[in-house]
C-alpha cells in the first residue's frame, strides 16, 4: 500500500504488543498447565530435570541458529556439524587423547566448519540455504568417512569421569548440561542484546545494504555468526556424544529443523532483524514440553509429529497475523 | 462524473488523522491535492478507493452515496489509483504486467494473447505513446513504466485518475510527456487528482488546488487565482519568508580532493575538490553518473584508478567502514533501500555508524548511547513519540532527518548528500537546508547531488555538472543560470 | 577487529567454564536413587508396559509391535509404544519419560547398542526392569535380551547363496545402515560363510531401504555385470534389488521374513530368506515381563526362532 506511514496510528496496539512480547511465554505456560493437569507426574522434580536435559541440546543449537536467522540466513548444516565434531572428539578420546583436550578440539572444529559456511556465504555470495544444504551433506559424509559408518565408542570414553560428566553428570541434583544451556543462554544473551556485535547482527538482518553503508563490516560479522552456530552445534555434539556414550554417525539428523522451530516459535522473524534470545529459549522449552508431555500422555509417536507440526503452524500464523496489524 | 467527499473523518486508535475533510473533483479537471507528509492526503485517497473505511462522512458520486469495498471495486466504478511506488514485475513483459489479474482468456481458459495485444495497443495509442509490448518491463525507464501504469488504468474505462507523486522519479523530458498525456486525458474528460510537492508542476498542470494540513482541508483555490507563497503558507501554517535560506559561507582548508577518479564504463577522469564550509552541488541529467561517482568515493562500489585526499592526506577508502573512519558520511539516494533499517528503531538507526564508540567493558553503554541519540533527535527536530519508534513509521521528511542524524552523529567532516530533499515536504525541506547551513558554518564540507535545478541554484556555492560519466564543467552558483547549467548537463560547453 | 576478539573470548569462556564446572564439588554421574526392592507379584493385566522401538517405518518392527500388542490384548495388559525414529537421543528421552510414568517394565528395541546404555542404567536406578529386543545393550542391567541370532542368520544366508550360485561365484552384498548392529552381525555371519567359497566383488550400503536397494543394485550391475548372486542384509533391500535385476539370472538371498519378502519368495523373485519371526520376538519379550512379575526365573538370553524359506519349496 502506498505511504501507510502517514496513516499509521501510534499507541493503539497495546494488546498486540503485549501478545507479541509475551506470546511465546503464554503459550509455554498454557501448554505446561494442560500437560500437568492431564498427568500429574509432569511437574515432578525428576521429570522437570528430564525435561530440561532433553531441551538443552536443542536449545544450544537454537541459540546459534537464532544469530543466523537474525541476519536473514539459515544454517541447515548444524546437525551434521554436531555429528562430525562429536565423531572427531570420540575418535580422539578412543585414540588416547584426554577427554578435556578432545572436547576443546571438537568445539574448535565445529567453529571452523561454521567459519567455512560463513566464508562461502559472505565472500562466495551464495544463498545461506544452498551453502548450508551443501555443507550439511559434506559434513555428514565426512562423519561417515571418519566413523566408517559405525558408532565410535570404547572403554576410554565410558570410563572417563570428565567425558561422562558432560552429558550424564549431575551437579547439585541438576543435570550438568542444563548448566551449560543456562551458561550458553547468558553468554549469548549478552552478545546479542548488549554488544555492538549483536547490534550489527540485527542491522544486517534489518537491511544489509543500509548496514554496510553505515560502516558495518557485514562480511566479517556474517562469518562470525556462522562460527557461533558451528561452535554451539559442536558443543551440543559434545553433550550428545557423552550422553549416548558413543558418537553416532547419524547423530543430529534433522536437528536443524527443531532448532529453526524453536527460534521461530520464540518470535524471531525468518526475514531477519527481529527477535529475542529469551524467545528462543522459550521456543526450545515449548518443543521440549510438547515432546515430553505427549510421551507422558501416551500419545502415539505418529500423532506426536502431527501435533508438533500444527503447533508450529499455529504459532507462526498467529505471529504473522500480529505482525500484519 | 463528480466525486464529492463530505465531512470525512478517520482515526487510528486515539490518533485522529482526518477531521471533517471536504474534497470535490469532477471530470475534465486536474485537481492538485497538496499538504505536507502526514497531512492526511494518502489516508483520504485510501478511503476514496476503498482501502480504508472512514469513521464518518460520506462519498457522493454524481449525487449518489457510494462505498467501495476495495480497490478493485473502486476501479470497476471508474476510479484508479496510480501509486508512487509501482508494483511491477520486472521480469515479466509489458503486456503481461498490463493484464496482470485481468488476463483475457478464451473459452478453454487459455490466455488470448492476440486480444490482449490489440487492447493494449489501442490504449497506448490513446496516450499517443509507442512502447514495445514484448520486453521485460524492468528494462524500461521509470517514466515509461509510469505511462504503462496510466495506460493500465485507462483499460478499465477510468473516469477519475489519482496520481500520487507521478513525477518523483522522472526526468525533465519524461515529465513533459507525462504532462502531454495529462492534457490529452483532460480533453477526453478524465478527471485527475494530482498529488505532488513540486510547486512548479502544480502551477503548470492543475486547474484547482486543495491544501490539507493536520487532517483538515484548509483551503481550495482555482490555480489561476493563487500563488506559490499562499500555498506554502497554507501547507505549513506559517509564512515561509523565503524558500531557500541564505548562504554566507566561510571557506576553510580543502577537505576532500578527488583526482582522476575512474571506473571504466561508468565514469572517467573525475577530479574535483570541496572546502570546509562549502556546499558543492552535483548537477546533471538522470543517469549521468553522479550517484555512481559518490558511491565509488565512499567505498560502496569499486573504482579502477584515481586518488582521494582527505584534509590533504591520501587515503584508501575500500569500504564505507574506512570512509566513516575518515569522517566521511553518505546520505544515499534511496533512503528505504540503503539509508534506513525500516524495521529498527530510530535510535538503532541513528547510532549505527557510531556504535563502536559506545563500548564500555565490552558491552554497549546504553545510557551514553541513549543520550547521544536523544541529543541528535532534538538537534535535528525528528518528530516522533520516542526514540524507540520504528524508522519505517516516520514520514519521509523525518526519515531523512534520521539518516542525517546518523551522519551528523558519526562526526562527518565531508558529507555527501544524494538528493537530500527528495520526497520531503516543504517544512522539513527548510529544516534540512538550515541544518546544512549550520554544518557548513562548523566547517563541514557538503557535496549535494540534486536533480532539482531550483535547489541547486538556490542553495549551493558551486555547481559541478556531470555529463555522461565525466565532469563537463564547474560554475560558481552566483554566476549560474538555469540555461548554462542545462547547457553543461546536455553536453554543451560554455564560452567564456 | 574488536568484536571478533570479543566473540573468540566469549566462546573460549564458555568452553573453559564448562570444563571448570566439571571439577566442582557436588558432581556426580547419574541421578542415583537406588531402588532394589524385591519383585512384588503382579497379575498380567496389572503390568504396565512401556515400549520404545527404533523405528516403525520398517515392517519388521511393526510386526514386532503387533506381536506384543496381540499378546497384551489377550491378557488385558496396558502397553504404551513409542517410535524413536532411529534417533538415539529421542529414544533416551522416551525412556526417561517412561520412567517418569513409572511403568513396570520397559521393552526397548535399541537404535544403537552403545547409545542405549545410559537409558538402561537410568531405568536400573529407578528399579524398572528392562527387556532388550532384537538388539542388545552394551551396558547396564537387562532382564533379558530377546533376539534372533543375526550372525547365524547371515551364515545361513551365505551358505544357501553358495548352494544356489556355486563355489567361488561372484556375488554382491547389499549392506544395511552403516553401524547398525543387524548390519554388522549379518555381515559378519555372511563373511564367515563366504570365506573361501564365494567371491564378494562389492559391498554397498543401501540403508535397509527398498528404494536405495533398487538404485544401489542398479549401480552395482553397471560396475559388475557378471555377479551371480546377491546377499541383501534385509528383505526391503532385496525387494529393491529384485526390481533392478529384472530378468537376469541372479540369485538373491536375504534375511528378515517380512510379509512382502515372503510373498516375493513365493513368487520366486527372491530365492531365499532367512526368516525371523518378529511377532514371536515380541511375544517372547512380553512373556519375559510376565514371567518376571510372576516371580519366575527369566533366562539372560532368549533366542527368537529363525528358519530358511526357499523359493524352490514353492515350485
Amino acid at each position: 500500500m502506498n505511504n501507510t506511514t502517514e496513516t499509521k496510528a501510534k499507541g493503539s496496539f497495546d494488546f498486540g504488543k503485549f501478545i507479541s512480547k509475551l506470546g511465546p511465554l503464554v503459550a509455554l505456560i498454557v501448554l505446561a498447565i494442560i500437560v500437568s493437569v492431564l498427568n500429574t507426574s509432569f511437574l515432578g522434580i525428576n521429570n522437570i530435570m528430564n525435561l530440561l536435559q532433553q531441551v538443552s541440546i536443542n536449545a544450544l543449537i537454537a541459540f546459534g541458529m537464532q544469530f543466523v536467522i537474525l541476519t536473514g540466513g539459515i544454517d541447515l548444516s548444524v546437525g551434521s556439524i554436531l555429528a562430525l565434531s562429536g565423531a572427531i572428539t570420540a575418535q580422539l578420546i578412543v585414540s588416547g587423547v584426554s577427554p578435556i583436550v578432545a572436547f576443546l578440539i571438537g568445539v574448535a572444529c565445529g567453529a571452523v566448519f561454521g567459519a567455512l559456511n560463513g566464508v562461502l556465504i559472505a565472500y562466495g555470495g551464495a544463498a545461506p540455504f544452498i551453502v548450508t544444504l551443501a555443507t550439511m551433506s559434506v559434513y555428514r559424509g565426512l562423519t561417515y568417512v571418519l566413523t566408517n559408518g559405525n558408532p565410535i565408542t570404547g572403554a576410554k570414553m565410558n570410563d572417563s569421569f570428565s567425558f561422562q560428566f558432560l552429558g550424564q553428570g549431575y551437579l547439585f541434583g541438576i543435570p550438568f548440561q542444563v548448566y551449560l544451556m543456562v551458561l550458553g543462554f547468558a553468554v549469548f544473551y549478552v552478545l546479542m542484546h548488549k554488544t555492538t556485535f549483536g547490534r550489527k547482527t540485527f542491522a544486517i538482518g534489518g537491511n544489509e545494504k543500509a548496514a554496510f553503508v553505515a560502516g558495518v563490516k557485514t562480511k566479517h560479522i556474517l562469518i562470525w555468526i556462522y562460527v557461533i552456530a558451528g561452535f554451539l552445534a559442536a558443543v551440543a555434539g559434545m553433550v550428545l556424544t557423552s550422553q549416548l556414550g558413543s558418537a553416532q554417525p547419524d547423530a543430529g539428523t534433522s536437528y536443524e529443523m527443531d532448532a529453526i522451530a524453536a527460534v521461530v516459535l520464540g518470535g524471531t522473524s525468518l526475514a531477519g532483524g527481529k527477535g529475542k534470545m529469551s524467545g528462543t529459549l522459550i521456543g526450545a522449552l515449548i518443543i521440549g514440553v510438547l515432546n515430553n508431555g505427549m510421551n507422558l500422555l501416551g500419545i502415539s509417536s505418529f500423532f506426536q509429529q502431527i501435533v508438533k507440526g500444527i503447533v508450529i503452524l499455529v504459532a507462526v500464523l498467529l505471529d504473522r497475523k500480529q505482525a500484519k496489524n | 462524473m463528480k466525486i464529492e467527499m463530505k465531512g470525512i473523518s478517520k482515526s487510528f486508535g486515539k490518533n485522529e488523522v482526518l477531521k471533517d475533510v471536504n474534497f470535490t473533483v469532477k471530470s475534465g479537471e486536474v485537481h492538485a491535492l497538496m499538504g505536507e507528509n502526514g497531512a492526511g492526503k494518502s489516508t483520504l485517497m485510501n478511503i476514496l478507493t476503498g482501502l480504508l473505511d472512514a469513521n464518518g462522512g460520506e462519498i457522493l458520486v454524481d449525487g449518489q452515496p457510494v462505498k467501495y469495498h476495495d480497490a478493485l471495486d473502486a476501479e470497476h466504478s471508474g476510479i484508479s489509483f496510480i501509486h508512487q511506488e509501482m508494483n511491477n514485475f520486472g521480469e515479466m513483459t509489458v503486456l503481461e504486467n498490463m493484464f496482470l489479474n485481468h488476463e483475457i482468456k478464451n473459452k478453454f481458459g487459455i490466455l488470448d494473447m492476440k486480444k490482449m495485444r490489440t487492447q493494449a495497443q489501442k490504449v497506448l495509442q490513446r496516450l499517443d505513446v509507442d512502447i514495445p509490448l514484448n520486453v521485460p518491463i524492468g528494462t524500461l525507464s521509470v517514466g515509461t513504466q509510469q505511462m504503462i501504469e496510466i495506460a493500465k488504468s485507462l483499460m478499465n474505462d477510468t473516469k477519475i485518475l489519482i496520481l500520487d507523486e507521478p513525477s518523483a522519479a522522472l526526468s525533465e523530458k519524461e515529465i513533459d510527456s507525462l504532462f502531454d498525456i495529462i492534457r490529452g486525458l483532460k480533453k477526453q474528460g478524465v478527471g485527475m487528482i494530482y498529488i505532488s510537492h513540486r510547486m512548479q508542476e502544480i502551477f503548470e498542470i492543475t486547474d484547482q488546488i486543495t491544501v490539507m494540513r493536520d487532517g483538515l482541508t484548509v483551503a481550495s483555490y482555482a490555480t489561476a487565482d493563487v500563488d506559490v507563497h499562499q500555498i506554502i503558507k497554507d501547507m505549513v501554517g506559517r509564512d515561509l519568508s523565503d524558500f531557500y535560506p541564505d548562504r554566507n559561507p566561510k571557506y576553510g582548508e580543502t577537505r576532500l580532493e578527488v583526482d582522476h577518479f575512474t571506473s571504466k564504463g561508468v565514469f572517467e577522469d573525475v577530479s574535483f575538490s570541496v572546502k570546509a564550509g562549502e556546499i558543492l552541488a552535483f548537477s546533471g541529467l538522470m543517469g549521468a553518473g553522479r550517484t555512481e561517482i559518490m558511491r565509488a568515493i565512499f567505498g560502496i562500489d569499486r573504482h579502477d584508478s584515481g586518488t582521494i585526499k582527505i584534509n590533504g592526506k591520501e587515503v584508501n577508502l575500500k569500504s564505507p567502514y574506512d570512509s566513516i573512519k575518515h569522517s566521511v558520511g553518505f546520505l544515499t539516494e534511496d533512503r528505504k533501500d540503503e539509508g534506513l533499517i525500516l524495521d529498527a528503531s530510530i535510535a538503532n538507526n541513528i547510532d549505527l555508524p557510531s556504535i563502536d564508540g559506545f563500548v564500555k567493558h565490552g558491552v554497549i553503554d546504553q545510557k551514553a548511547d541513549n543520550d547521544f541519540v536523544e541529543m541528535l533527535i532534538k538537534r535535528l527536530t525528528v518528530k516522533a513519540t520516542s526514540r524507540e519508534d520504528l524508522a519505517g513509521d516516520l514520514s519521509g521528511g523525518n526519515q531523512q532527518k534520521v539518516v542525517l542524524a546518523k551522519w551528523v552523529g558519526s562526526g562527518s567532516q565531508v558529507l555527501i548528500l544524494d538528493e537530500p530533499t527528495r520526497g520531503v515536504d516543504v517544512g522539513a525541506k527548510r529544516e534540512i537546508y538550515d541544518l546544512m547551513n549550520e554544518l557548513t558554518d562548523r566547517g563541514v564540507a557538503i557535496i549535494m547531488i540534486s536533480s532539482d535545478l531550483q535547489e541547486v541554484l538556490g542553495f549551493s556555492d558551486r555547481i559541478a555538472v556531470v555529463y555522461e560519466g565525466h565532469l563537463n564543467g564547474e560554475i560558481a552558483t552566483k554566476d549560474a543560470t538555469q540555461e548554462n547549467v542545462m547547457t553543461l548537463a546536455t553536453g554543451g560547453k560554455l564560452d567564456e | 577487529m574488536k568484536f571478533s576478539k570479543k566473540v573468540v573470548s566469549l566462546l573460549a569462556l564458555l568452553s573453559v567454564s564448562a570444563l571448570v564446572l566439571t571439577g566442582c564439588g557436588g558432581a556426580s554421574i547419574g541421578n542415583s536413587s537406588s531402588n532394589s526392592s524385591k519383585v512384588t507379584k503382579k497379575a498380567k493385566k496389572d503390568v504396565k508396559v512401556g515400549v520404545s522401538l527404533s523405528t516403525l517405518s520398517n515392517p519388521f518392527f511393526v510386526n514386532l509391535k503387533k506381536g506384543i500388542d496381540t499378546e497384551a490384548k489377550k491378557a488385558g495388559t496396558k502397553v504404551e509404544t513409542f517410535d524413536a525414529q532411529n534417533d538415539s537421543a529421542k529414544q533416551n528421552n522416551q525412556i526417561s519419560d517412561l520412567i517418569t510414568k513409572k511403568v513396570d517394565v520397559i521393552i526397548v528395541n535399541p537404535v544403537d547398542s552403545d547409545a542405549i546404555v545410559t537409558s538402561v542404567k537410568k531405568a536400573n536406578n529407578a528399579g524398572i526392569p528392562v527387556i532388550a529386543c532384537d538388539r542388545g545393550s552394551n551396558g547396564g542391567k537387562l532382564l533379558t535380551t530377546v533376539a534372533s541370532d543375526n550372525v547365524l542368520a547371515g551364515k545361513m544366508a551365505g551358505n544357501y547363496l553358495e548352494k544356489l550360485v556355486g563355489k567361488n561365484a561372484k556375488v554382491a552384498e547389499l549392506e544395511g545402515t552403516p553401524g547398525a548392529d543387524a548390519a554388522v552381525q549379518r555381515g559378519k555371519g555372511f563373511k564367515q560363510a563366504a570365506k573361501g567359497k564365494l567371491d564378494i566383488v562389492t559391498k554397498q550400503s543401501a540403508n535397509f531401504d527398498r528404494a536405495k536397494g533398487l538404485s544401489t543394485m542398479q549401480n552395482i550391475l553397471q560396475a559388475h555385470s557378471d555377479v551371480k548372486g546377491v546377499f541383501a542384509q534385509n528383505d526391503e533391500m532385496a525387494l529393491g534389488a529384485v526390481k533392478a535385476i529384472k530378468s537376469q539370472d541372479i540369485k538373491i538371498v536375504s534375511v528378515d521374513g517380512t510379509p512382502d519378502g515372503l510373498a516375493a519368495v513365493k513368487k520366486g523373485n527372491i530365492d531365499g530368506i532367512v526368516a525371523q519371526e518378529p511377532k514371536a520376538e515380541g511375544r517372547l519379550a512380553l512373556q519375559a515381563a510376565y514371567d518376571h512379575y510372576a516371580n519366575k526365573k527369566v533366562s539372560k538370553n532368549i533366542s527368537s526362532p529363525i528358519h530358511l524359506v526357499k523359493a524352490s519349496d514353492y515350485k
